[in-house]
Order: structure tokens, then sequence, then C-alpha cells
């Protein structure tokens, strides 16, 4: 069947029932939850998470993929109208987006932002499918220690995700990897690490864990620093859609922009903040008029708001083809497949082509229905936007706690999001990135299972991963992204000598 | 180098030091596994445990090595990743982390021997006057509007059973 057919039957069957409400649903949370700030898209992803549980796996990919999308616009509306970004990646529109606010061109700014939004986002699902279903099969070849070169490859990425302290990412991304050696081992049956539990046969659940790590962990953050957030003054605002003589003021931008958002997105660990900044600049240095922008440019938001949303397709890019997430939100979309019993990894596309096509179909259609969605929510963004921090972290923290309970009915897994929620919490005000241990835990099992399965083929042998050519190249580029920020930091180092003045006072 | 991030590096590489060292010895009563697998399932998780360990010894190293080195990005350096969203935070309060914890352990303990309705509606009402700030209409609004609506939602939409407690008679 050719791909144009199996895009079409992804259309029917994520058209089916109520799947156009549900993907409107999705999209319309993941603007809401976008525009209040404190949410990121992977908050409002792992909130919606509990809501798919009684859905088929295709329904619940394409109702989180409509979170995320929307999340990518919400974000924006506080931060152009409000001067307060509501996710890190729309911080680049408030630059010229409230600017346009104060210059009583609100409305513009919005439709500008939705417009552009929706076109950097349609463009990346194309680039999606043409790039995912090439490197899938290419995947096919791969045994078990391509598989484990893969996987440890994407370990890397907490390279990326540590901020500016790698050794702290690593300890992150151990504690992932660790955790999901909890319970019976798969390969021999033994038990590991459950102290006795019961409970703890089948493992420590990755849906708690994550949304402990990212959502609970958020929520004890805005309680027990209360200052961060104060309730703003909103200003009434309506969306207004551009007019041709002004996307012709802006198309260059908005090229620009979705160039920038494919090449950052399939990058791993870049994401949304880092295209969106980017893009901006890079409008700037390609736009007619550089001197407006920072005092209202129509340009300054368009750029950054279709790199924005053009990420969503360069993430997706690893984590289908070799099932590797390239964001939170794409490790949410991996973790949503293994709660519907699906294995991620390299051998989704061929085993799973039907969903695969599913999501894809989906992804179209949840970035068409921004714009209608996107116009009809404003008003309730506006007073969701409205509501004070006690209510909603309250109702956050209520919805998460029933969430992790429907899962299994079972009042362990809430538990587990509580504890995970303090891990979390500590983890992010000592540095170490939360992100990290998701990743180890999304790609744990994969690491483990396969190196050990590598040595068993190879009686014991660890030449077997030099002796196979792609695993070899593989554990090259990991040990040059691993080595690459040491000598990064080695050289800045010989550059910059230490002057006693330089230190602080009193060591 | 702040002091407050010195101190709170020292706690967490104590902290990693320790429980590396704890899962190590955990892990070394793993079974060795069968001889066909040359790594058996022992292997990972102590390894894992040693190199969190590890993690930890090489964070105080780094500090007291690079102490006097000049801020800036680096391999070692000790820097908040989300620095952006710490610069924004207001001051720290102990009583409410630990009052938010406690609450909610409080509430998971409570949820299915007296009920989702009862539980909730004390646990959302509880929070919002841990949190402060909240005026008396929308404490007396939210808790039972956010408990009903969640209530009604995982009962009757998505058809999840939530636990009905001492109300089970009359629910």
């Amino acid at each position: 069947m050719g791909v144009i057919e199996q895009l079409l039957g992804g259309f029917a069957h994520a058209l089916a029932g109520p799947g156009l409400l549900i993907m409107a649903a999705g999209v319309a949370w993941g603007i809401i939850g976008g525009a209040i700030p404190g949410i990121s898209g992977a908050v409002a992803m792992a909130l919606a998470l509990p809501y798919t549980f009684s859905m088929d796996a295709a329904t619940a990919l394409v109702m989180l993929a409509g979170v995320w999308a929307g999340a990518n616009y919400g974000g924006s509306i506080p931060a152009i109208l409000m001067r307060m970004p509501g996710t890190p990646g729309a911080a680049a529109a408030l630059l010229d987006g409230y600017e346009l606010t104060r210059q009583g061109k609100a409305a513009k700014a919005l439709g500008i932002s939705l417009v552009c939004g929706t076109f950097g986002g349609l463009v990346s699902i194309i680039f999606l499918i043409a790039l995912v279903l090439p490197l899938g099969n290419l995947v096919l070849a791969f045994g078990s220690p391509e598989i484990f070169a893969l996987a440890l490859f994407g370990l890397t990425l907490i390279a990326g995700l540590s901020g500016k302290s790698m050794l702290k990412g690593l300890a992150a991304g151990a504690f992932g990897l660790l955790l999901t050696t909890v319970g019976l081992d798969t390969l021999t049956g033994s038990l590991r690490l459950t102290f006795g539990r019961r409970e703890l046969l089948s493992g420590v659940d990755i849906i708690s864990a994550m949304i402990g790590l990212f959502a609970v962990s958020e929520m004890f953050y805005q309680l027990a620093h209360p200052a961060r957030r104060e309730t703003p003054t909103i200003v009434d605002a309506r969306t207004a859609f551009p007019t041709l003589a002004e996307f012709k003021e802006v198309w260059r931008a908005t090229v620009v922009g979705t160039i920038v958002g494919l090449i950052v997105g399939v990058m791993p660990g870049a994401g949304a903040t880092a295209s969106s900044f980017v893009a901006y600049n890079e409008a700037r240095r390609w736009s007619k008029r550089p001197e407006l922008f920072g005092k209202g440019s129509m340009e300054g938001v368009a750029g950054p708001e279709t790199a924005n949303n053009a990420v969503q397709g360069g993430d997706l890019v690893p984590t289908l083809a070799i099932g590797i997430p390239g964001s939170n939100s794409a490790a949410i979309m991996l973790a949503a497949l293994i709660l519907h019993g699906i294995v991620p990894g390299p051998f989704l596309m061929s085993q799973h082509t039907e969903l695969v096509f599913t999501l894809f179909a989906g992804l179209i259609l949840v970035n068409l229905l921004m714009i209608p969605v996107g116009v009809v929510i404003l008003r309730a963004c506006l007073l969701a936007l409205r509501l004070p921090p006690p209510s909603l972290v309250a109702s956050i923290l209520a919805i998460i706690f029933i969430g992790t309970f429907a899962a299994d009915l079972f009042v362990l897994n809430p538990i587990l999001a509580l504890i995970f929620g303090v891990i979390g919490y500590g983890m992010r005000v000592t540095g170490f990135p939360p992100a990290a241990t998701v990743l180890g835990l999304v790609l744990g099992f994969m690491v483990e299972s396969e190196l050990r399965r590598s040595l068993i083929i190879s009686h014991g042998s660890w030449a077997i991963f030099v002796t196979h050519p792609i695993s070899a190249v593989l554990l090259l580029a990991t040990l040059a992204v691993l080595l690459y920020p040491v000598f990064l930091n080695y050289r800045r180092r010989r550059k910059t000598p230490v002057s006693p003045a330089a230190a602080p006072a009193g060591s | 180098m702040n002091n407050t991030i010195v101190r709170k590096d020292v706690i967490a590489a104590a902290v990693l030091v320790a429980f590396g060292a704890f899962v190590v010895m955990i892990g070394l009563k793993i079974p060795l596994g069968v001889a066909t697998d040359p790594l058996g399932p022992r292997t990972f998780p102590v390894a894992l445990g040693a190199g969190i360990a590890l993690c930890g010894v090489l964070l105080v190293a780094g500090m007291l090595l690079f102490r006097r080195a000049p801020s800036g990005p680096g391999l070692l350096a000790d820097m908040d990743p989300e620095d952006e969203a710490v610069a924004d935070a207001g001051p720290f309060s102990l009583t409410r982390l630990v009052g938010v914890v406690a609450i909610t352990a409080a509430y998971l303990a409570a949820f299915e021997p007296v009920g989702y309705l009862p539980s909730t509606w004390v646990y959302v009402l509880a929070l919002m006057l841990l949190h402060g700030g909240a005026r008396g209409r929308s404490l007396a609004i939210t808790p039972p509007i956010v408990t009903l609506v969640l209530y009604l939602t995982f009962k009757f939409g998505l058809k999840i059973p939530v636990p009905e407690g001492i109300l089970d008679r009359w629910v």
C-alpha cells in the first residue's frame, strides 16, 4: 500500500467516532494549559494522559498531539497580551508581540501567531512523514548490538538536558535507568530492588513517575515559592487574521521560522525555546525592515511563533523512527504508547504502521483545528488566566491525583506520583534535570535488554559492538557527543587565565 | 561561586553517594542469573548505583578543584539548568513545602477509606488555605466545584469507578 493510501486510512481512523471532538478537546486544553504560566506543554500533556486510558492507542496519541500543538500556540497568548510567556517557547514572541499590544494591535499579533504557527506546524508534519519513513526502513536491518548502540546514543541527549552541569545530568539519567531495573527481570525472572513489595513486581509505573517529576514537582515549586506568579492584569482581546498585504510582510519570517524550527526540532534536546530565539534573530537578519524589531514588528511575532510550532514535527522524527524522544513532550508521547501496551523503539514503524499513519493524519488535523479552536477558545484562556493561584494550584493537584489513580484503580500510583513530585522538586532546586531521569526511564529497558542480548549472542564478547559497522559508528558518535563539551570546557579554561581578583572573597 | 549553591551541591553530592552505595549494597544481593547471560540481572543496577555514587564524589571533587575557576558554563560548573525559572521564584517557604507534602500524604491515605468526594473537598480547601491569598468566596466555591466536576468526569464521563468510602450507602 502506498503512502497516500495509508495516510487516507489514517485520516479515516483519526476521524472515526468522536475523533474530531477528542482532537478539538485536546487542542483546546493545550491552548488553555499553555496559556497558564507554570503549565508547560509537557505538563499539559501529562495532565491529559489519564483521560486517554479508556481510548485506543491511536486516539490517545492524536489527542496528546493536539494538546502539544495547542500548548505551542497557547503560550503566546499571555506573552502577547501581558508580556508574560505561558511557555518558555513563547518568550521570543513577547518582544514584538507585547509591543503590538501596546500599539493597540493585539488582535493582529494573536492572528499572526495563530496562522503562522499553524503553517509551521503543518510543514513540519510533511517533513516528519518524508523523513521518518526512510529512517524507519533503515532501522529494520538493526539487530541487538545496533539497537543498544542507538539507545546509548539516545542517552547522550542528557548532555543537552543537563544545563551547565553534565555531571548532574548524568546522575539524573542514571537514576532514571536504575528505576527501570526495579521489578521482575524479563530475561531471567529474578527479582530486583523490590524490597519484598509485591506492588513493585511489575516495576515503577512510568506514567506516575513522569507526572510526579514534571507536574507535581512544578505545583510544589509554585506552593513553596509563592511569589513566583502574580495574578496578572488582563486586557480583553480577540483574534484578527492577517490581510494579504500583511502576509506579504511576514512571509519571509515565516519561511525562516519554519526552516529553523525543523532543523532545531530534529536536534535532540534543543527544543522550542532555542528554536524561537534562533528564529527571531534569523528573521531579523533576513528582514527588509530589521529596525522595526523590538518596536512592534509583525515579522518579530511570525518568525518565533512559526519556529515554535515547527519544532513538533522535527521532535517526532527520532521519537517515531528510532524510539528516542527529542523533548519532554515527545517522551510523554512514548509514555502514552507504553501505557497502551505498545513498546516504542526502532520497530514501531514496521509493527504498528496503521497507528503511525493515524498519528500523521491526526497531526495534520490538529494543526488545522488550531485556527478555529484558537479563535473560539481565546475567551476561555483569558478566564483561566484570571483564576487566582490558590485555586489553580489546588485544582491541578486534585486533577493529577485522581488521574494517576484512574490508571489502574490502585492508590499506589498517586503515592508514586507524590514521591516523584518530592524527588522532582529536590532535583529542580539543586540543579538536577528531571527530564534526564525521564529519558533514562524511557530508554532504560532498551539499553539493558539489548546489551544483555548482544552479549548472549556473542557469548560474552564485547567485540560484537565494534565488529558490527553500524553499532561501531553509533558508539563513536556517542563518544564524540560526550567528549565535545569536555574539549570545549578545557579550551575555555586554557583561554581564560585565573586572576586572584576573580576568586571569591574569603576563599 | 555562590555559597547557597555550594551548600546545596554538597548536600546533593552526599545524597548521591549515600544512595549509590545503598543501591550497590542491595544490588549485590540480586542473584547472578544464568551462565548463558554474561551480565546477568545484577550488573546493571550495581553499575548504575556505583555510577551515581561516583557522580556524587566527582561533584565534590569538581567544587574543590574549580572553586577558584572563573564562573561560566562548563562540565563541572554548578549552575541550575532552570535558572531562568528559579530567577523568577519568590522566597522559599519550608512550611508550605512540608505542608503540601503532608496534606497530600494525608489525602492519599484517606482517598479510599473516606472516599473521593469528602477527601478531595477537604484536600482542595486545605491546599488553598496553605497557599494563602484566597478570598472567602473562592474558598467556598472552588473546592466543591473542582471535586464534583472531577467526580462526574471520571465516574460518568470516563466510566472509571471512584472510591465512595463513607458515602457508599448514599452515592
